[in-house]
This record gives structure tokens, sequence and C-alpha cells, in this order.
């Protein structure tokens, strides 16, 4: 009896480590992916590449990352030691973030381009796998809760350093400085690395190998396709928002422009960093579907308040109802994947068909509300976009059945 | 083979300008050349700049009278002067490839007052 005590101290310290080793990775990694973000295309510029050529690596990095998701998800599946994926895509980000800012070059661009593509979608997966490992299907919707809090903070101290980095060193600098933040997101794995590969065989004795479902189930599972289906439609009405209230306030703002457009990318990140643990005890305690529709409330009516006010000020306030989504959706992805697949083995390719369905969501969305900006004018671009937004919230009300597992089960 | 006919072009008489820095009136900085539009004879008419806005929402591209930038110093420090504030070219439109063409901003018909630029 006492040699039970003995032993369930340590582990539980343990589980405290790796979960603040959970906690820390998804704060660097949102660090180190702000700095893959917009930075490139300025660093590019300044480097004397065309807007062409920057467009062409930039499509490329978009067209691999799309097209790994569901590769990178079955490799994921298939991988047992997630900790080991982490940390395999975590040193490709270092070698893209390096290769970005010692050779600024075509070929080298595009390789960086495409290793970073990959290996985000080798990441995100192993992140949730990791943190199922962690505290298992039962506690999951508070920790990717806490996941999302951590990110979001992440992307905040990410864009005010990495932008300082870039205006007042160099924007060169800037890669140098994600290569260099590759490194605590590193240290961080250490207590998870015990943790993941003494967990499975105590938590449950199967062998993932054996029991993981065909992939053709995947497919003709129905929850999943319509979840696919409502981040598909959600991302295509809300990712081109923020890009055209960013257009409205450089033509109406004047001097403020720039303060007011970090106000507008800050604010949601705040709202997200301030409800996620809240949302995710909320998708546990009253199921997904609540959750779920919460969120995609937001988007019609932010649509509607950016057609028909444009005050700066209250361009900022409505980017509230953004961090409410994205809280939202950022818990239910690695939740309802984890409610479907969970137990099938295909945990992670699920993520990845999920991921492909919100990256076809955000290219598109960008083109047709520029596209419809030019010829219709902005508020019909807003307006069309809060019409996807509505009908994805239809969707999700009409066709989502619930998949938070019983509380028996 | 045809010979080879080249002759020496010092930098401060040909620098590149694509990615080049423009600055503003305070030396503030505001956004990158990113191309060069011409006319028949190869002469420059107007720079597009990319005014970026944060974290690349928000930037804009705007055409700007070649006339209304001063490039003394880019062969030296690599940018270029424009003595347009932020607020002079917000209201500008947008520049977009392709007929019929640009809009593009020139410098105010009156001079600006001279400056002491002692450096």
């Amino acid at each position: 009896m006492s040699a039970v005590v003995a032993k369930s101290k340590p582990a539980r310290d343990e589980t405290a480590l790796a979960s603040r080793g959970l906690d820390g990775l998804n704060l660097f990694v949102a660090n180190i992916q702000t700095g893959f973000g917009p930075f490139i295309s300025v660093y590019l510029t300044t480097q004397g590449w065309t807007q062409t050529a920057i467009g062409t690596a930039l499509s490329l990095g978009t067209i691999a990352a799309m097209a790994s998701q569901i590769p990178a998800g079955a490799l994921v599946d298939a991988i047992r030691n997630k900790t080991a994926v982490a940390f395999a895509s975590i040193l490709a980000f270092s070698a893209s973030a390096l290769l970005l800012a010692i050779r600024p070059t075509a070929l080298w661009v595009y390789a960086a381009e495409v290793l970073h593509g990959f290996s985000s979608c080798t990441l995100g997966p192993a992140i949730a796998a990791m943190s199922l490992i962690l505290v298992g299907p039962a506690m999951l919707g508070r920790r990717v809760g806490r996941n999302a809090r951590f990110s979001s903070i992440g992307n905040g101290i990410g864009a005010a350093l990495m932008g300082a980095c870039g205006y007042y060193v160099s924007e060169r600098a800037v890669f140098f400085l994600t290569a260099v933040v590759t490194l605590p997101a590193i240290a961080s794995l250490l207590p998870l690395a015990r943790l993941s590969e003494a967990t499975p065989p105590s938590s449950s004795g199967r062998h993932p190998a054996q029991t993981r479902a065909p992939i053709s189930s995947l497919l003709r599972n129905r929850a999943l396709v319509i979840f696919a289906l409502c981040a598909m439609l959600f991302t295509l009405g809300n990712s081109a928002m923020l890009p055209l209230a960013g257009n409205t306030l450089t033509k109406e703002a004047g001097n403020f422009a720039s303060l007011l457009i970090a106000g507008c990318i800050i604010v949601p990140q705040l709202v997200v960093a301030a409800i996620s643990p809240t949302i995710g005890e909320l998708a546990e305690q009253r199921g997904r579907r609540l959750v779920l529709v919460i969120g995609f409330c937001t988007l019609p009516i932010r649509g509607v308040l950016f057609a028909t006010l444009d005050s700066p000020a209250a361009l900022v306030l409505i980017q509230a109802l953004d961090g409410i989504a994205g809280a939202c959706v950022g818990i239910l992805v690695p939740l309802v994947a984890s409610d479907i697949a969970g137990r099938s083995g295909r945990y992670n390719l699920s993520m990845g068909f999920i991921g492909l369905a919100i990256g076809v969501g955000a290219t598109v969305s960008t083109t047709l509300a520029g596209w419809i900006a030019d010829r219709f004018g902005t508020p019909a671009a807003y307006g069309s976009l809060a019409l996807v937004g509505l009908l994805a919230l239809l969707l999700a009300i009409g066709a989502m059945p619930e998949t938070r597992p019983s509380p028996t089960a | 083979m045809a010979p080879q006919n080249v002759e020496p072009l010092p930098s401060n008489e040909g620098a590149p300008v694509l990615g080049k820095k423009v600055k503003g009136p305070n030396g503030e900085a505001l956004g990158l050349v990113v191309d060069v539009l011409v006319d028949p004879n190869g002469q420059p008419r107007a720079a597009v700049i990319d005014f970026g806005g944060f974290l690349g929402v928000g930037s804009r591209k705007i055409a700007i009278d070649w006339k209304a930038l001063d490039f003394t110093s880019l062969g030296r420090a690599g940018t270029i002067e424009l003595g347009l504030s932020r607020a002079q070219i917000a209201a500008a439109p947008e520049y977009k490839p392709g007929p019929p063409g640009a809009v593009v901003v020139t410098a105010p018909p009156a001079p600006a007052p001279p400056v002491d630029t002692h450096k």
C-alpha cells in the first residue's frame, strides 16, 4: 500500500510538470508561427523579390500545407511517440527559419516554405494527441481550452516581439529570432518526453496499429464530414473579415491606422486568452453543439456590424466577437476529432481532414471577398461573408450531432 | 561571338530600387518600393509603394509620382525620401495593375518650404 502512495506522488508531480510543458509548448509554437506569418512577404520584398515571386513562394507554402494535412495526420497516427513527432516538427521549423534568414534565394525559400507547411501539419495534431494522452478524453475540453489560452498569449507576445525586431533591428533578424524561439519550444517538450512514453500502456493496453480503423470509414462518418463542412464554411466567412476591416482602417483612420489595426489583431487574442478555459469547460458540461452554435452565431453578427458601422473604434470593438468565435472553433476542432476518432487510431488523420477543410475555406475566403469588394463595394463583401457565416450556423444547428461522449461511457 | 560591350556604372549613378525603404518627411518608414511604372521610352513615371499595415493586415499598394520621390540618399543609405505624410497618402486609391491604368499620387503643387536638412 505504502509503495502505491509513494509511487503516485511523483507521478502527480510529473503530470503537473508535463502540463506546464504543454503550456509552454503552445506558447512558444504560437510565437514561432507569428514569425513565419506576415513577415516573410515584407522580408522578401526588402531582398529585392518581385511581388509575383513572393506570391509564388507563399502559394507554394499554402499548397504544401494543404496537401500535407491528410498524409501528415496519417503519419502522426502511425508514430506512437507523439513527443518525437513534435520534436522533429519544431526542428523543421528551426531549419526553415534559418534557411529563410541565411539564403533568401528562390530554391531555399521554396524549400523552407514546403518544410514549414508540412511540419505545421504534423505539429498541430501531435500537440492535440499529447494533450489527449496527458489528460484522457474526459478532461480534454479543459486541456484544449488551456492550450488555446497559451497559444493566443503566444500569438500576442510573438506579434509584439517579432514586430519590434523587424522595426528596430531588421526583417532578416525576425527569422533568426524565430529560430532562437524554437529552443524554448524544444525545452518545453522535455517533461512531455517521459510522460507520453510512460502513459499509453498503463491507460489502455490497446496497440493503435492493431485497432486502427480503415480510412474510408472516416469519410463515411457523418459527424466528421458535417463538422469539417461547418468549419470550412465558417472559415470561408471568417478569414477575410479582418483584412477587409484593415483596408477600411487604412483608408479612414490616417495616422492611427496601424495602431487600430494592431487593436483589431490583439483584441481577439485577449478575448481568446480570457475565455478559452471557460469555453472548454462549457463544452464538457453542456456539450459541443452549444459551443459550436455560440461561436458560429458571432460571425453573421460581426459581418452585419462591420457592414453598417464604420467608425474605427467600433471596428476594434467588433473584433471581440472574433475572439469568441476563435476560442469556440479552436477548442472544438481537437475536441470533436477526439470524440469521433479518439479511439479509432485515426485521431490525427481526422484532425488533418478538418485542417484541410479549414485551409480550403481560408484560401477561398480572401480571394472571394477581395473580388466582391472590388466589384460591389466593401459592405457587399461583408454581407456575403456574413451570409456564408449564417449558412455555417444553419448547418451546425440543422445537421451537426452532439458528439460529447455520454458521462456513463 | 559578338564582342561584349561593357562600361562601368558606379553605384551612386545606378542603384537598385526594388524593395528599398521609403521614408516620410520626418524620417518615418512609410513602405517599400515593389514596382516601377515606365512610359514607352522606358522613363520611370511612378513607383508602386507597398504601405504596410500592421502584421500584413491593411497593407496597400499606391502609385506615387516618380517626381515626388527623392533618390539622393539611395546609393548611400538605401532609402528613398517622399515629401508626403501618411495622412496625405491614406486617401489615395489602391494601385491595381492592368488597364485602364494607375491613379498616381503627385507631390503638392506648392513646393514645401525649405527645411534645414543639415546632416
